[in-house]
């Protein structure tokens, strides 16, 4: 896929640091009475680092999928550039409209109809009130919902659910697509559609950052891979070449890696 | 050491201003339409609710409390102030919660994130104008007619109440990310700020009493200044000034606090 040198994405150096306990008393009592501990409190527990001196570039246009084991860090990196998550250090630098695929129909209040869900969340995702009135009509196709789009949405079944979620986050105009994960709902069809609308939009130019566990979706739809291990960049670059030193991480050196990832 | 840069793709300007407002409509307008929804009144229930309120307590407490108000019937002198009351109390309860309760969104798409806040209070705005044309009618019932001066008087005190309101929400909902606490703390604190206010007994009952220390409560002179307009046709006068800091104290601790404790959000929602 073609792609332009104007940097979209910028992560320099950046580390996210996580307390593995509560590192703060969430309840004034506690508080008051571990008044003198409680500054100190922070610096007791562990740390954990769930990313570590990472520094990543994407440039406008590209696909890049990252892949690596659970806990190795790929939904946090995902949220820092989402500006969901702040980074303990290091600097981020985001350019252009992001809509970040994490959880479809995050913020859909089920009393609302499908109608009004979608035009608050494609607000909340940077639209103007006009744009996304505009763009309902769209959405409410590539939703399959009908006229179901003016009922509210606890009657919707949980498929119809996702769909309004995906609808509305490709038709919000983005310069940035985060996905994480989130193709792996809807039937066969659907996926199939989203698929078919995410290589819409990359020819389009939008920049996308992939996180999965489906390493064929990253071959087949990225231009670069990275993998994470342990909250490092342990290698980055073809994505074929990427997924192998994935699957040879993973498998040892056994031999082979067995056609078929659990 | 921190380093922390997210610069905003297109800084302060008026396409942010507007987003932000077109936010703060539709966040209004949902809470509108969920609280009535699933009743068979409805909408009426907006201006049905306050004049049942006002009934049930008018009858209540103009037979307990015998307080000397002056020459207004009781019922018009306590709803004249406990309905601006009414806005600024259900304000800072309601949106205490405002940003734990909408965690799931918080979490998952980035957004203007004052505007949760600031839309309970544009809510409750709403209730309460809603309110005004109900008491309109209970003061001409009763030969007491509105004034030229409403039309200033108004959307003035108005403006004093929403930016009061505006510091103090940001603040409390703020704070009771990492303190939940606060939300029970906030319900108490308002029961105990009610009857230090004049609204169930004039203010000068008080001021009698403890003279000038009546300023350190800003809304005793703002509630004073509702009635005054409301029963007398009265524009509001200086007296308000301990409002005035108070909104002054409140929108700079607010916003400091917000700003201070916004990206730590994602650690303890």
């Amino acid at each position: 896929m073609p792609y332009n040198d104007q940097e979209v994405i910028a992560l320099d150096n950046i580390s996210k640091r996580y307390f593995l306990q509560h590192e703060r008393a969430r309840e004034l009592k506690t508080a008051l009475l571990h008044l003198l501990t409680y500054l100190k409190a922070s610096r007791a527990k562990e740390p954990f680092w769930a990313l570590k001196d990472i520094s990543l570039s994407v440039r406008q246009g590209e696909s890049v999928g990252i892949i690596g084991a659970n806990g190795a860090g790929k939904s946090t990196l995902l949220r820092i550039v989402a500006r969901l998550a702040p980074p303990t250090q290091g600097k981020v630098m985001v350019r252009g409209r992001v809509s970040p695929l994490l959880e479809l129909g995050a913020g859909f209040h089920p009393q609302l109809s499908g109608r009004d869900n979608a035009i608050l969340n494609a607000v909340l995702l940077g639209l103007s009130r006009k744009e996304a009135q505009e763009k309902l009509p769209e959405i409410t196709e590539f939703s399959e919902l009908g006229e179901f789009i003016d009922q509210p949405m606890r009657t919707y079944s949980s498929g119809m659910y996702v769909r309004l979620g995906f609808a509305v986050a490709v038709h919000v105009k983005p310069e940035i697509l985060l996905v994480d994960e989130v193709l792996a709902v809807g039937d066969a069809e659907f996926q199939g559609k989203c698929f078919a609308h995410i290589d819409k939009l990359r020819q389009e130019q939008v920049t996308i950052v992939l996180v999965t566990h489906d390493l064929e979706s990253v071959k087949r739809f990225c231009d670069r891979a990275v993998l994470l291990s342990h909250g490092v960049i342990a290698a980055q670059g073809d994505p074929q070449d990427v997924v192998d030193e994935y699957l040879e991480q993973v498998f040892g050196h056994a031999g082979a890696a067995p056609a078929g990832d659990g | 050491m921190r380093v922390v840069s997210i610069p905003l793709p297109t800084g302060i300007n008026l396409s942010q201003v507007t987003h932000t407002w077109e936010l703060l409509v539709l966040l209004t307008a949902r809470e509108v339409k969920l609280r009535y929804q699933g009743t068979i009144l409805g909408f009426l229930w907006t201006v049905a609710k306050p004049l049942l309120l006002a009934l049930v307590l008018s009858f209540a407490l103009s037979r307990v409390l015998r307080v000397d108000v002056g020459d207004a019937p009781y019922h018009l002198f306590l709803l004249s102030a406990l309905f601006p009351w009414g806005w600024f109390q259900s304000s800072i309860q309601f949106s205490a919660a405002s940003f734990t309760n909408n965690a799931p969104l918080l979490k998952k798409v980035y957004f203007p994130r004052s505007v949760l806040p600031l839309s309970t209070v544009t809510n409750q705005l709403f209730h309460f104008l809603l309110s005004i044309p109900v008491l309109m009618l209970l003061l001409m019932a009763w030969g007491y007619y509105p004034g030229l001066q409403w039309l200033v008087g108004i959307p003035l005190l108005i403006a004093i109440q929403l930016l009061m309101l505006a510091g103090t929400v940001l603040l409390v909902a703020s704070i009771n990310v990492f303190l939940r606490d606060l939300e029970h703390l906030v319900e108490v604190g308002l029961t105990l700020w009610f009857y230090v206010t004049p609204i169930l007994y004039p203010l000068h009952l008080v001021q009698d009493r403890i003279g000038p220390l009546i300023h350190l409560n800003p809304m005793a002179s703002l509630i004073q200044a509702w009635r005054d307009l409301f029963l007398e046709n009265k524009l509001p006068s200086f007296d308000i000034w301990p409002a005035l800091v108070f909104a002054g104290v409140t929108l700079v601790a607010g916003t400091l606090v917000f700003n201070a404790l916004e990206e730590r959000f994602e650690d303890a929602l």
